[in-house]
């Protein structure tokens, strides 16, 4: 095969297979049986992987355990179940097991109407296709990481994106009335709301507005609505606050905002008052 | 016989025989003791290391998925008005049910975390390439059809998380250009997710997806045994490395753990 | 070998019919055992009879030559060498000389057709049973959602329903539900509902009302008994919806006002029936112009969540599954 390198330069195909057979030699004259060298290390490394698996099951299982026996109690690893599949409900916040939150994060990425199919199938088919092109565009015979520049770069990229979208995914929230009324004790004490205030507060907690905009690290930024923790400061007045609750693009030319109109006169005049005594964390 | 044997040399001579009569005879009628031989025996590079061992582990992974699958399936009620109330009853009632549904559950994550460690593995060694390409190829249907059996597994317990992930997960596939809708509807078996939705997840998640993982896996571990393992890119002892400019003192120094003469002239060896 | 000292029994063919004799003494006894068994009865002495005298044959003198099996010998080089079983192509026998259609062939294609037609005679009915009923016979609904006074005037419900009692909860679905007031259709005075589906033109999640719902604004929920089972209405003030998975936002009339959402919500097709509210089926809105009564909805054949109905997105899904 490779028997006339020196006066012409070999074909890459002929070098490879030269080194497979170069490999099939060594191996043959050098190598250890698999068992019970290389098995002894496959056993002990199985042995922890099932431990693992027991254990995180029996973790599960007693950290979640609660004396009324409901699994929907939450333990370290999360509940045993969650409530019973709902077709109707309107108050749930539904996520996917943790290895699909690269791709839950990537759909909150593309939040374009016309970018949708990028996230769903886009991205993920190109990703997929690439992975499987690896050794079909890859042909160099170098294996050594550090002599193959791309593929280091193209792996730490890889995983510091999957690591990111992950981590991203996993503490993403939407902000729901029943969840975010629970923080509103805590927007008092930390903003020092007047009584008068504390009405919108509740109402700022339950009419959707953390949908957009945050309030203390609460609610979702996803939509990049401004944080109001500290929209007080700006003293922009409680009948502009009202005028611009009723029909934001009409103050704001272009906002996006929905019409807050529909709360009533009484319930827009608690969240003005609100919003202009939220001067920050004090 | 010339030499008389002691009475103890006689009882183990008639022990061997009597383990050795089973294995004789099957592999006189099916040749598999050899083919478990070659398995075994067969020589590996002498340098592998830790890191190889993710791909057996993945396996017991999914060794442990099988089983505890098979067990969960003696007890669980695959309709959208029992399949909530029988996965209660696994967690909370049935003796040692919380154990098998928790390494279930459990094993799953392990299963697809060992698939990546080990495609990682392979990408840091560079073992996917020649002759190894297909095996790549295969390992990666591997992990597409590993990530289908959660995506099909997580909507049998038929609670919230559930069945909302399996929405988004269906209408994922409905976005997808030209024939997405028809791939949505036939997953959801239907416009909407109904009961059928259910027991059509259950089948692909319990016997069509493991059937196909399985016989791939049959293929991957073939390529294996053909093809052989790689030794780590970096070893000084690497099977089939070149290794021309190894200087001389070493191989002096080490005796026997460094090769003895320049490659060049044993290209084209027997296969 | 000894050719001549083997002895083997002699060849007959009677304990078939002894046998068979004594299946029929069986058959008898369960159907008629004095016709039946008799007659069985007779064929097992018959025959019986017949088989000790040919195994005495022997013993009273006869000899009786039977021939040994052997196998032929063939002297090494002689007759036909087989084809080469080394690889695939070459194994294939040579045709015989001056054979015009070789057998060979001919077995090969039919091997190859009658192998497809079982594939056919098993693939057409599973894939059919597996692919088909996806698509056929989709239910159209009719819910009842109790009498149109029930409703107040500019009232906003999140009604929660069952579209199919039959399905179980499986079928239970959620639509924000107003009451527009009556509006003049060709001289008539008819009541004018917005129905809109809370499942997000996204990718599906629930959708929620962005606002105080009943128990905070002192509104009691109200539960109407309709024909399908209870439907619940929880009266809320939305300022528009909001969708709990990748942050999708509209406005009171469905219209996308935020995040990925591709078009408006969908919504429900209804009729008043007996001055009863009674939901159809939905359809998908590209957007809506005006609002409540007045509202111009852009109406389009019900898709799936994620589906742009208008711009050149369309063209992504030119042929849609049928629908109800």
């Amino acid at each position: 095969m490779a028997a006339h390198a020196g006066s012409e330069k070999p074909r890459p195909i002929d070098e490879r297979r030269a080194g497979f057979a170069r490999y099939k030699q060594d191996v043959k004259e050098r190598g250890k049986p698999f068992y019970p060298y290389a098995m002894f290390h496959d056993t002990v490394m199985s042995l922890v992987v099932v431990s693992v698996i027991v254990a995180l099951a029996c973790i599960w299982k007693w950290t979640s355990w609660a004396p009324h026996h409901d699994g929907t109690h939450q333990g370290l690893l999360g509940p045993e179940y969650t409530a019973r599949a709902d077709p109707g409900t309107d108050n749930f916040v539904p996520r996917p097991d943790w290895y699909f939150y690269f791709l839950f994060y990537l759909l909150r990425i593309f939040k374009w109407p016309e970018s949708v199919f990028l996230g769903t199938v886009g991205v993920p088919t190109i990703a997929l296709l690439l992975l499987i092109g690896v050794p079909f565009y890859d042909l160099r015979r170098e294996r050594r990481l550090l002599r193959r520049p791309l593929a280091a770069v193209g792996a730490v990229l890889v995983v510091l994106s999957m690591a990111v979208l992950t981590w991203k995914g996993a503490t993403a929230s939407e902000a729901l009335a029943s969840e975010v009324i629970a923080d509103v004790p805590h927007w008092i004490s930390q903003e020092k709301l007047p009584p008068q205030a504390q009405p919108g507060a509740k109402l700022f907690a339950v009419a959707g507005c953390t949908a957009c905009h945050t309030y203390l690290g609460t609610g979702s930024s996803n939509l990049g609505a401004p944080d109001l923790t500290a929209i007080g400061t700006r003293n922009l007045g409680i009948q502009f606050q009202i005028n611009h609750l009723k029909c934001p693009s009409c103050v704001n030319p272009g906002s996006p905002m929905p019409k807050f109109a529909s709360l009533g006169d009484k319930r827009l005049k608690q969240l003005a008052t609100f919003l202009e005594a939220s001067k920050g964390k004090q | 016989m010339a030499r008389q044997l002691s009475r103890a040399q006689v009882r183990k001579q008639r022990m061997q025989d009597a383990v050795n009569f089973p294995l004789d005879w099957l592999e006189e009628r099916s040749g598999l003791v050899g083919g478990v031989r070659y398995f075994l025996f067969r020589k590996v590079p002498g340098d592998t290391n830790w890191m190889q061992t993710l791909g057996s582990a993945t396996l017991t992974a999914f060794l442990v998925q099988a089983i505890t699958g098979v067990i969960l399936a003696m007890y669980y009620k695959p309709t959208p008005n029992d399949a909530y109330a029988s996965i209660q009853n696994i967690t909370d009632h049935v003796t040692m049910g919380w154990l098998v549904r928790g390494m279930h559950k459990w094993g799953a994550s392990v299963f697809i975390i060992l698939m990546f460690l080990h495609m990682g593995r392979v990408f840091l060694f560079g073992a996917y390439k020649y002759p190894r390409e297909l095996n790549w190829v295969i390992g990666v249907l591997l992990l597409t059809m590993g990530m289908m059996e959660g995506f099909t597994g997580y909507l049998l317990p038929w609670d919230q998380t559930a069945y909302w992930a399996s929405v988004v997960g269906i209408n994922l596939n409905g976005t997808a250009p030209f024939l997405g809708p028809w791939l949505a509807q036939f997953l959801r078996s239907g416009q909407e997710i109904s009961g059928d939705t259910l027991t059509r997840f259950y089948s692909l998640h319990m016997l069509l997806v493991p059937g196909g993982i399985m016989a791939l896996i049959g293929l991957h571990l073939y390529l294996v045994i053909r093809l052989g393992v790689t030794s780590p890119p970096w070893s000084k002892e690497a099977a089939g490395s070149e290794l021309v400019e190894e200087p001389a003192a070493a191989t002096a120094a080490r005796p026997g753990l460094t090769r003895p003469v320049a490659r060049g002239t044993a290209a084209g060896g027997s296969e | 070998m000894q050719d001549e000292e083997i002895h083997l029994p002699p060849p007959t063919l009677w304990p078939l019919g002894f046998a068979i004799g004594i299946a029929v003494i069986l058959v008898g006894l369960i159907i008629d055992p004095l016709w039946i068994s008799s007659i069985g009865g007779a064929i097992t002495l018959v025959f019986g009879f017949l088989w000790i005298r040919d195994a005495s044959a022997e013993l009273r003198g006869h000899r009786i030559v039977v021939e040994p099996e052997r196998r032929q010998v063939v002297e090494a080089g002689a007759g036909q060498v087989g084809p080469s079983a080394q690889a695939g192509g070459d194994a294939m026998p040579h045709p015989a000389p001056g054979e015009r259609f070789p057998r060979s062939k001919f077995l090969e294609a039919s091997t190859l057709g009658l192998g497809g037609v079982i594939g056919g005679l098993i693939t057409v009915p599973v894939a059919g049973f597996a692919v088909l009923p996806s698509f056929l016979g989709q239910k159209r609904h009719r819910v009842d959602m109790g009498p149109v006074a029930d409703y107040k005037e500019g009232q906003w419900y999140v009604a929660t329903f069952n579209t199919d009692p039959k399905e179980g909860d499986v079928a239970r679905r959620t639509a924000f539900v107003r009451n527009n007031g009556s509006l003049a259709v060709s001289g008539r005075q008819e009541p004018s509902f917005t129905i809109i589906s809370n499942r997000c033109a996204h990718l599906g999640c629930p959708v929620q009302a962005n606002g105080p719902s009943g128990a905070i604004l002192g509104l009691k929920s109200q539960t109407e008994k309709g024909a399908n089972g209870p439907v619940t209405l929880n009266p809320t003030v939305p300022a528009g919806f909001g969708c709990p998975c990748h942050g999708g936002q509209y406005d009171t009339e469905g219209n996308r006002t935020a995040g990925p959402p591709v078009r408006a919500l969908d919504r429900y097709d209804y009729e008043i029936d007996n001055g009863r509210l009674v939901l159809l089926s939905t359809y998908s809105v590209s957007h809506v112009d005006g609002q409540g009564a007045q509202a111009k909805i852009h109406k389009y054949k019900s898709v799936g969540p994620g589906e742009h109905v208008d711009g050149p997105e369309q063209w992504f899904y030119p042929i849609n599954p049928p629908h109800h």
